[in-house]
């Protein structure tokens, strides 16, 4: 069975490959750092958007899971030797992990009740950041020292702030294209149809328990790789920045974004990262953006519930018979 | 065969199953009775979503209840909803591989398994299609196809027939009689109406505040004054 073409995802991968590479070129100093941070954003929102569009599960501890990436990304390059690719993906898995301990208590409940206990990890996660902030070279096993500024290595390959850009965008790419590969395989079938029923689910013999932990599990190692790869363009990272409402501004960009598309997550971290950086070089109140989210979102809710991207690239979708 | 041994379901106070006790030998056999009479809470008995309080489901030979709900289709059991279940998001074959995925042997077999399922049905033209983009007639094909998929020891289908027009209906009870011809699953069929049960099923099972009223050949059952009474006169208040 030969599908159509999917325009918009050729059109968008190669846009993204080129902004890969073009980007880094033209954008100055400062914006390189905040294209940085939006891709690593970008990550933790397709965390977010493929389970809110495909198991309906919202989860409001991405931002914070983002903390636990960078935090044992930090910790891990301050205590050893390891190249930074190795720290990067062992702080993936133990977000990973830690998000699939964050779906035991999501077997048993579904939507507000789901959202709240997630909502209550990133509360959690707020107060130990907060309490114990990030591993800047000191010692002990916070690694918190007054006055340090240990080095943060970087790749081998992204040393300088531009090639560091293209680096995590290539890894947001990848991320994305591993959502991509779960939708038309085995998990992507059995979330569709946990989504539709669970009793359907169980009636066609998947193992519901088992598909729901593989979806935290994913979506955390996405915000993982994020928060890892934020750590490595920073350097050090700040307890401000993962607090639980950041994680809930996160998921409400991505209901504007729009949930089920790639592009809804880019256009999330697009409003998260650039729009705040936009108004500061216009002279604006930066907290003003929250206003416009707000506002963005009463009318993702209320007319556009594919959010942004839904509205760009549905009509592509219809074209090709599979709205 | 099909062995329902002393079924019993509580619901708090409410006898949902009193003691339900039929041997289902042939092919396709049904499950009637009144709104609320047990007919769907035998299903749920049966697939796993309920766990009776007393009493058996022996299908050749295994005891369906020790069974996890879940791999309950792996030994070969498929059932239907009365609100059809299929993925707005998937197309019909990736609503069929949804199951397939569940089933043991390699990727090929698989595969041919669901090919097969939607050749018999007669949706294999269309099964690049979304599930959001079909009608109700197309629906419930592809949940029976779904249910045909690999090897099924015992498919259930509830209310396969709601809401399809008669000529829909008729098609449907002929793609049912013929299941037989495509394996040897035994098929357990609830529905409203009687025709299509007169029709398709050998033998019947009648249910009422989870009693059974009768039970036999169906043309003996349907002629059954309590049957009549219990059944078919509240069958003739709604019409």
């Amino acid at each position: 069975m030969t599908r159509p073409m999917n325009t918009p995802l050729i059109a968008g991968l190669g846009a993204a490959i080129l902004a890969a590479f073009v980007l880094p070129m033209v954008l100055g100093g400062q914006w390189t750092g905040i294209f940085t941070s939006t891709a690593c954003f970008a990550m933790a929102a397709m965390g977010a958007g493929f389970m809110y569009s495909r198991l309906g599960m919202v989860s409001l501890a991405q931002v914070a899971l983002m903390g636990v990436g960078g935090w044992v990304t930090l910790r891990l390059n301050h205590a050893f030797a390891l190249p930074f690719e190795a720290n990067l993906i062992l702080a993936a898995i133990v977000t990973s992990v830690l998000g699939m301990l964050l779906a035991i208590p999501a077997l048993r409940m579904r939507g507000l009740y789901l959202a709240l206990v997630t909502l209550m990890v990133a509360g959690g996660l707020e107060v130990v950041f907060t309490a114990y902030q990030f591993p800047n070279g000191g010692t002990g096993f916070w690694g918190v020292g007054t006055s340090f500024a240990a080095e943060m290595r970087r790749p081998v390959l992204a040393k300088g702030d531009g090639a560091y850009l293209t680096y995590t965008l290539i890894v947001a790419m990848l991320g994305l294209l591993l959502i991509m590969a779960h939708r038309k395989t085995a998990p992507g079938r059995a979330w569709a149809l946990i989504r539709r029923s669970e009793a359907a689910a169980i009636a066609s013999g998947t193992n519901v328990t088992f598909y729901k932990t593989w979806a935290f599990g994913l979506s955390g190692l996405l915000a993982g790789l994020g928060g890892g790869l934020l750590a490595g363009s920073l350097g050090l990272l700040d307890a401000s920045s993962f607090r639980a409402s950041e994680s809930i501004l996160l998921f409400a960009l991505v209901i504007v974004g729009g949930a089920r598309f790639w592009l809804g997550a880019v256009i999330a971290a697009v409003l998260y990262r650039v729009a705040p950086g936009l108004l500061n070089n216009w002279g604006v109140d930066a907290d003003l953006a929250l206003i416009f989210f707000g506002a963005a979102l009463l009318h993702a809710v209320t007319t556009a519930p594919d959010g942004i991207a839904g509205q760009i690239i549905g009509p592509f979708h219809r074209k090709e018979g599979k709205a | 065969m099909i062995d329902l041994n002393g079924l019993t379901v509580r619901f708090g106070g409410l006898i949902a199953l009193d003691a339900i006790s039929a041997r289902f030998e042939d092919s396709v056999s049904g499950i009637i009775g009144p709104n609320g009479a047990g007919k769907t809470t035998t299903m749920n008995v049966i697939s796993g979503f309920l766990t009776p309080k007393a009493g058996s489901v022996m299908v050749d030979g295994v005891d369906l209840v020790a069974m996890a709900p879940h791999r309950r289709p792996r030994w070969g059991l498929r059932r239907s909803f009365q609100r059809e279940q299929i993925a707005d998001d998937l197309t019909i074959l990736e609503n069929l591989k949804s199951l397939a995925d569940n089933l043991p042997g390699n990727r090929a077999a698989r595969r041919a398994d669901v090919d097969a399922a939607l050749e018999f049905v007669g949706i294999a033209a269309m099964a690049g299609r979304m599930g959001a983009t079909l009608n109700t007639y197309e629906r419930r094909l592809t949940d029976l196809s779904r249910c045909l998929v690999g090897r099924p020891r015992l498919i259930m289908l509830d209310e396969p027939a709601g809401g399809l027009t008669v000529e829909e209906s008729a098609h449907l009870g002929d793609i049912i009689l013929k299941i037989r011809d495509f394996c040897p699953a035994q098929v357990l069929v609830i529905d409203h109406d009687v025709d299509l049960i007169a029709r398709i099923c050998a033998q019947t099972l009648v249910l009422d505040f989870g009693r059974r009223i009768a039970f036999g050949p169906t043309a003996e059952v349907l002629a059954d004054p309590s049957v009549k009474a219990a059944y078919l006169g509240i069958e003739v208040e709604h019409a």
